[in-house]
């Protein structure tokens, strides 16, 4: 299923779509443990430069346990075991790069708004800051580009130093969106970043995917088949730990190859 | 099991729970309002009885004379006793008198040397005092007054008078001679008690003749016998001014020895400078005074009393000694009490520093000193707790060690401070070598707060939650710079309550610091002075017997102070949580 990807053609013979070719993340072999229980299961996937990938699946079928992996985020978890390649940019994330860079080229947004208690400012400011931007000017700037690059510049311009938890979910929400953004990383990692979020907000910010996806590798765990048919470039069906099915949107949801994701699909479980 | 009860009682019995839970609730409020009300009440009025002999008639200028001190001293007046004691050295210095630790240098000009004595002693043959200096004249006196601090004089009121008014550096005190004398018998025990301490109320029904027997005021069975003063003497005119005086009816004594009573008392006929006082009579108070025949008829009437004063009866008393009667049958002034309300705590007991073990002056370096204590513990004791708190909930992994460790801060949070004192004695001020002293009280009193710090501190940390440790840790940031940017600043209120918690326990605590802090009452000067605190004033007040007033009123300060450092630090986390750092 990732054959169409990984068979492409040499980088000099198509010069436009040279960045495309070599995969952003590679992951082959990709077992993970927590403690006894394995969950998951020999994943094998490829993802493109700025390409939205959704990951759906039933609950507790991997899809964030890999999403973490990606970042190493799951380091935090005790008695996680992990086995396998995840390649970010040819770079095996477990030993070529330490975890610091990878977390800050490698960002996350997570499922439930989680803005710091300091102020919007502080907030957008906290990555580049921790990262050894101190020019006020320069984090100015940042701050406003990224708030934004997040859709959210406008209607918070003018309070920007009142707490971040005032703002509405869905504004925190992009908030969030915005501090990962700040540390300009290029991949985004999200996990069910809508899932807490009324219907307008959830709109609002899947408007911004698409925009964002020029610049970032987005993957994206999401719960919402609809909107992994909306936004998504390729989806990848998880279940039981095992990454069944990954393809174009297209196919995943009109043609699936595996009965069970064509269950999951047309709604049988899940 | 049965079924269910109809809605109404169930309702009921809601209501009762309810009304329990809330009658519990307010009884608690009650409760504390009530105590701190109470101690506030305590501390800022003050109710005492004064027992005296003496009524509360003050003479500025008795018998023509005048008794004078350094303007520097507070007292505006004295008992008989008082001056008695001053010229007799009972007292040596002026702390029981007005409060300062003056040594005390009573002097007395020669030239009226026997006046003097007959007003301070009671008798001009009496011996004054080792520690009093006899001066050549009244302009010494004086001089001597306005130089020494611990001065008192006595001089003629004229001469007084004229000093003041030319501007010496001293000041009258009035003097309280008059009391209610009673014939012994009327003194004597009935059954295991005595005559009670008479109101001014008692006094005055006792003068105008309605109380009939002792047996009234708890005395033995024995008529009452009101005798009036000599008329038109010092003393009638005294008891007339002090407005105790009601009817009285009998006259015990001539009026033909009047005019020589009168005489004898005024000063103001004697030549003020370079007259030899000697030469006046041997003694005005002897047998043919009328002043000693009335006294000789409270001696011998069983039931007997009138008003004397003091030295008159000290002067009759001394010679009937002499003549072989023995103390007890003499007469012997009625205790009179009152209940005195004033205030008891001033602004000049916050801004002075304490004397004479906290006997008089403020409490200005005890506050101090607490701040001090205060702020070194916490520097101290916060920044141990708080780390030890963010290593059992950041680093530390979850386990047997974890275990023993929180069991061990529980055991310690519950140790009785007197242990934390004996152990700070023992090591700090000991084994250290740091003495006894600040330091050592505030090491003793920070291992002794740990243990709240670091429980306190442990929730906050835990109450903060993941997802924001997670999301720092996303954005590249390492595990200290989070805790330090991110959970640190959210747990912050948490934090700071738990310490506000611990520095309430450190500032009221007083076993473990009596055995390490020392308690000199001066401002601490370095680690190693010893210093005293609100809490070991407050104990040593007590324990020492010195005040009950000051320490009640200690107690208030200490309350306010508390009360005002909860209240600010409330502000603040307030103002934390608010802003959560938002101020850039």
């Amino acid at each position: 299923m990732t054959e169409a990807v990984s068979t492409a053609l040499p980088a000099a013979g198509l010069p436009a779509e040279g960045p495309a070719v070599k995969p952003k993340i590679e992951v082959s072999g990709l077992n993970l443990w927590y403690g006894e229980t394995q969950a998951l299961k020999n994943i094998n996937i490829e993802v493109e430069s700025n390409s939205i990938t959704a990951l759906i699946g039933p609950s507790g079928c991997g899809k964030s346990t890999f999403l973490r992996t990606l970042d190493r985020m799951n380091d935090l978890i005790p008695g996680v075991r992990t086995e396998g390649r995840v390649l970010y940019d040819g770079m095996d994330v477990f030993k070529d790069i330490d975890v610091i860079e990878l977390r800050k080229r490698v960002g996350m947004v997570f499922q439930k708004p989680n803005p710091f208690p300091m102020s919007i400012y502080d907030n957008v400011a906290y990555g580049p800051r921790v990262h050894g931007i101190r020019d006020k000017k320069e984090l100015d700037r940042i701050v406003e580009q990224s708030l934004r690059s997040a859709a959210l510049f406008d209607e918070i311009k003018d309070r920007l130093s009142r707490p971040a938890l005032g703002l509405s979910g869905g504004q925190q929400q992009r908030l969030c969106i915005a501090r990962v953004l700040a540390v300009e990383p290029d991949v985004l990692l999200m996990d069910e970043p809508t899932s807490a979020l009324d219907p307008i907000s959830t709109a609002k910010i899947e408007s911004l995917l698409a925009g964002l996806k020029n610049i970032y590798t987005i993957i994206i765990v999401t719960h919402n088949m609809q909107q992994a048919g909306r936004v998504s470039d390729r989806t990848g069906f998880f279940l039981h730990g095992e990454l069944v099915e990954y393809g174009s949107t297209k196919d995943i949801f009109f043609r699936p190859q595996d009965p069970r994701t064509e269950n999951y699909i047309s709604g049988r479980f899940g | 099991m049965k079924t269910a009860r109809n809605p109404a009682a169930r309702k009921r019995s809601e209501n009762i729970a309810f009304g329990i839970i809330k009658a519990l609730s307010y009884s608690t409020i009650a409760i504390l309002a009530l105590i701190i009300g109470f101690i506030l009440y305590r501390g800022l009025r003050s109710t005492s009885e004064t027992r005296s002999t003496m009524l509360p008639f003050c003479e500025k200028e008795p018998d023509g004379l005048a008794i004078i001190v350094n303007s520097r001293a507070s007292a505006s007046s004295m008992d008989w006793q008082t001056l008695n004691g001053i010229f007799s050295d009972e007292y040596i210095n002026w702390a029981k008198i007005d409060a300062r630790p003056d040594d005390l240098l009573p002097a007395i000009p020669a030239t009226i040397k026997a006046q003097a004595a007959l007003l301070a002693l009671g008798g001009q043959n009496n011996e004054w005092g080792g520690l009093t200096s006899v001066l050549a004249g009244e302009d010494d006196a004086i001089r001597y007054t306005a130089d020494k601090a611990g001065a008192v004089a006595i001089v003629s009121a004229a001469a007084a008078r004229r000093a003041i008014s030319g501007g010496a550096a001293i000041k009258t005190v009035g003097l309280r001679r008059l009391g209610i004398a009673a014939n012994s018998q009327v003194l004597e025990l009935v059954g295991s008690g005595a005559i009670r301490d008479l109101s001014d109320a008692d006094i005055r029904r006792l003068l105008s003749g309605t109380v009939h027997n002792w047996k009234e005021f708890d005395g033995p069975d024995l008529p009452v016998s009101v005798l009036s003063a000599p008329r038109a003497s010092a003393l009638e005119n005294a008891l007339a001014a002090s407005g105790y005086a009601g009817q009285v009816t009998q006259s015990a004594v001539p009026q033909s020895s009047l005019a020589q009573d009168t005489a004898s008392r005024g000063v103001s006929s004697v030549p003020r400078t370079g007259t030899d006082v000697q030469a006046l009579p041997a003694s005005t108070a002897g047998q043919n005074s009328p002043t000693a025949a009335y006294l000789g008829r409270i001696n011998s009437t069983p039931g007997a009393c009138g008003p004397v004063f003091a030295e008159d009866l000290a002067g009759f008393g001394a010679e009937q000694t002499d003549a072989g009667a023995s103390g007890d049958s003499l007469p012997a002034f009625l205790m009179r009490s009152a209940t005195v309300r004033s205030w008891n705590l001033s602004l000049s007991y916050l801004v002075e520093p304490p004397q004479l073990s906290g006997r008089t002056g403020g409490i200005s370096t005890i506050i101090l000193n607490t701040v001090f204590m205060i702020a070194l513990t916490l520097i101290i004791a916060a920044p141990i707790g708080i780390a030890a708190a963010v290593y059992l909930v950041e680093y530390a992994k979850q386990g047997r060690l974890l275990r023993a460790l929180r069991l061990g801060t529980e055991t310690l949070a519950g140790i009785p401070s007197i242990i934390f004192g004996l152990f700070g004695m023992l090591f700090f001020v000991g084994t250290c070598h740091f003495g006894f002293g600040l330091l050592s009280g505030c090491l003793t009193l920070s291992l002794m707060i740990l243990p709240t710090i670091i429980r306190t501190s442990e929730e906050a940390l835990k109450s903060v939650p993941d997802p924001l440790r997670e999301a720092s840790l996303a954005l590249g940031a390492t595990k200290l710079t989070t805790i330090r940017r991110v959970v640190l600043p959210a747990a912050a209120p948490g934090i700071a309550t738990g310490l506000i918690l611990a520095v309430g326990r450190a500032v009221g605590e007083t076993a473990a610091l009596i055995f390490t802090m020392g308690s000199d009452y001066k401002m601490a000067k370095g680690l190693f002075s010893s210093a005293r605190v609100l809490s070991t004033h407050i104990y040593l007040l007590f324990a020492e017997g010195i005040s009950f007033d000051k320490a009640f009123s200690t107690a208030a300060v200490l309350l306010v102070m508390v009360l005002l450092f909860n209240l600010l630090a409330r502000r603040l986390v307030r103002h934390m949580s608010r802003n959560s750092g938002g101020n850039n």
